[in-house]
């Protein structure tokens, strides 16, 4: 199932900010006025350096903590301020979230089909013992492992296999939207490959949309519809995979692209990545307001940065 | 340029006892470097890439023993005569005081946890080379400064009275490379000195390693997984699979004319920016369990292209060029001709066609 840009987004996100304070006269401005929207059966994919705030965003949303202002719609309910009991229900069972150690997210004393089945168990989402094995079981095929594995910890499985757990786990819930933070930047090159093919399938499957947070943006561009690029908490640019590779207008973004190594010894060694400094440059991320560039492209910049940047 | 070889390692064989049984982790390496010269060794974890190097500092295990095999390593002593000698023949403290950190220097994949919390940068500079040459603190203070210098940290003074947590990840790499240079090593080696670290950091602690490298005349040898980091700083590609290097040649040999089905796999696996495929290649099934004594070929499970030989015996090293190695029987002249994937081979083409 390709996404669906015709019906209402799944997850609206209207200049959310998030900060923390740290002290009377310190306050962390981890997010500050990030907009986006996720459509049905749609991977987004949030991209930017360690610190930019792409981890603060997927656990705002799904409220491991409390926005400090802005507004989150997800389903056609707003989840930003006080939960209703209802919504909670909803976001609890329809958004999930995969992390990226999968060896410290799975509780190390438990048996692989109990984790999997800890939602299931919460929401008492199942009428018999043999109906929750079964869900159980039809996951694990689901994930390409094996019902045999049930029984198993995980501590018995290699890296992959553990990420595998952990997209069970968010999976038996059915979710509308999962989280993945980071969710492969732990594994190794050919078994992130794997993964990322196992989302996929998983995605024409079900049609589950995807929020997928990575720094790496060449894993980014093979899942992602659409790519929302961050810095310091500010959305710098978004738009299709696409209009992002094809046309990057950001400074910032651009030497995000130029720093991806590619597997070209000729080239690559001749190369030298574009640096890039935001107070040389004078860009004032507060100061900027949102661009169309054309279709679903848009970036953030004064007008006179913008007319510089679109030059060429 | 006079070219000699700074390090060889032969046939070496390595056996860890666990509760589980024993697991034979090398079966028989060889690397060799020359001065001056960087060569990369890349494999999936687990192949062993990390285990070889700690045996070349002398750091493996207690559980570990060596089976057979030579790590010769040949160093200039303070007063310019050469030594030569083999590792495995020295005991620990003998290397700790020679080897460890004055001639072969190590840097770690996350500079968080190979700095030490409690102690300012200054003083984890000036520790090896108090220890090592025995320098008033005063000087080694002094060399500590110009070090930071030479790696592109600024304000310079400020930072040495600083702790590890007051810098940033890729100030702290920066760091880790002044103190492995702070006993002017001849051989460096570098842990997956870039994934803990941004893909805009990456580019310039790589740029940073290759300038002092040229400067310097070390030599290099990084253990990574990733291809990209390869293309830009290797000379020489060494590619281990299950305790073997099954594949070694120049780093041109290796992207634009791979032998071996397992480099095959690893090379179509990268993500390319260039082409829309919707699917990533995945090289099939998983490394072997190395509890089991391997029979044949270990890739042979994993491998569509895999003769009837492979079941029997470990196939040897076939000469392709020069320097260019492959152990796989379908370079025997008895083998089937077989053709690298025709998805592959149109991305080298393309690849190549980018360089010109």
């Amino acid at each position: 199932m390709a996404a669906d840009y015709t019906k209402e987004p799944l997850l609206k996100v209207e200049n959310l900010k998030q900060h923390f304070r740290v002290s009377r006269d310190y306050t962390v401005r981890a997010v500050d006025g990030v907009s986006f929207e996720i459509y049905p059966g749609e991977t987004y994919g949030l991209v930017g350096e360690s610190g930019s705030g792409k981890s603060t965003i997927g656990r705002s949303i799904i409220r491991l903590y409390k926005p400090t202002s802005g507004k989150i719609v997800f389903n056609g309910a707003d989840i930003s301020g006080r939960l209703r009991g209802e919504d909670e229900k909803m976001l609890r069972t329809k958004m999930q979230m995969i992390f990226q150690d999968p060896m410290a997210s799975l509780n190390p004393r438990k048996q692989i089909g109990d984790i999997i089945g800890e939602g299931l168990d919460i929401h008492h989402a199942y009428s018999s013992r043999e109906e929750r094995h079964e869900r159980i079981d039809d996951i694990l095929r689901m994930v390409g492992l094996s019902p045999e594995h049930y029984s198993r910890y995980p501590h018995q499985f290699s890296g992959g296999q553990r990420q595998r757990v952990g997209i069970a786990r968010a999976l038996i819930m059915d979710p509308a939207l999962i989280i993945a933070d980071e969710c492969i930047s732990a594994l190794d090159v050919s078994i992130q490959a794997q993964v990322v093919n196992l989302m996929k399938d998983i995605q024409d499957k079900t049609g589950t949309s995807f929020l997928f947070i990575a720094h790496d943006l060449s894993m980014v561009k093979y899942i992602s519809d659409r790519i929302g690029v961050l810095h310091l908490g500010h959305l710098l640019e978004t738009g299709t995979t696409k209009e992002i590779f094809d046309n990057p207008v950001h400074p910032y973004t651009r030497s995000l692209i130029s720093a991806i190594p590619e597997p070209n010894p000729l080239v690559e060694k001749k190369r030298i990545a574009f640096g890039y400094d935001m107070e040389a440059e004078g860009v004032d991320y507060h100061a900027g307001t949102e661009h169309l560039i054309g279709g679903t492209h848009r970036v953030l910049g004064t007008d006179e940065e913008i007319a510089e940047w679109t030059k060429e | 340029m006079d070219k000699e070889k700074i390090l060889n390692i032969e046939n070496l064989d390595i056996t860890f006892h666990t509760n589980a049984g024993d697991i034979h982790a090398i079966r028989g390496v060889n690397i060799d470097l020359e001065k001056g010269e960087t060569v990369a060794i890349v494999g999936e974890s687990g192949s062993g890439k990390s285990v070889s190097m700690k045996a070349v500092m002398g750091l493996l295990a207690s559980n570990a023993t060596v089976n057979g095999g030579k790590i010769e390593f040949r160093y200039t002593h303070d007063d310019g005569t050469e030594a030569e000698i083999d590792i495995l023949q020295k005991d620990r403290a003998w290397i700790r005081k020679h080897i460890n950190g004055k001639r072969i220097a190590m840097i770690f994949q996350d500079p968080m946890t190979s700095l030490d919390p409690t102690m300012t940068i200054g003083r984890q500079i000036t520790e090896g080379i108090i220890w090592h040459y025995g320098t008033s603190k005063a000087d080694a203070w002094k060399k500590a400064v110009e070090l930071l210098t030479e790696v592109g940290i600024t304000d310079v003074e400020k930072r040495m009275k600083q702790y590890p947590h007051q810098l940033s990840g890729g100030m702290r790499q920066r760091v880790v490379i002044a103190i492995a240079l702070a006993c002017d090593p001849e051989l460096l080696i570098c842990d997956e000195p870039t994934t803990a670290l941004d893909v805009t950091i990456q580019a310039k602690i790589l740029e940073l390693i290759m300038r002092v490298q040229k400067e310097r005349g070390l030599s290099v040898i990084y253990i990574t997984h990733d291809l990209g980091v390869v293309a830009k700083v290797a000379d020489y590609i060494d590619v281990m699979y299950a305790g073997k290097i099954v594949e070694k040649g120049t780093a041109d040999e290796i992207f634009y004319d791979p032998r071996h089905p397992y480099t095959w796999g690893l090379l179509s696996a990268m993500p390319d920016l260039k082409t829309d495929d919707s699917r990533l290649y995945t090289i099939p099934g998983s490394p072997p369990n190395l509890l089991h004594e391997v029979r044949g070929d270990a890739f042979a499970a994993r491998n569509i292209y895999a003769l009837k030989a492979d079941e029997i015996a470990d196939p040897p090293m076939f000469q392709i060029s020069k320097n260019h190695f492959a152990s796989t029987w379908l370079l025997d002249p008895r083998a089937p001709r077989v053709e690298m994937p025709a998805e592959l081979k149109a991305r080298i083409e393309r690849m190549k066609k980018e360089a010109e």
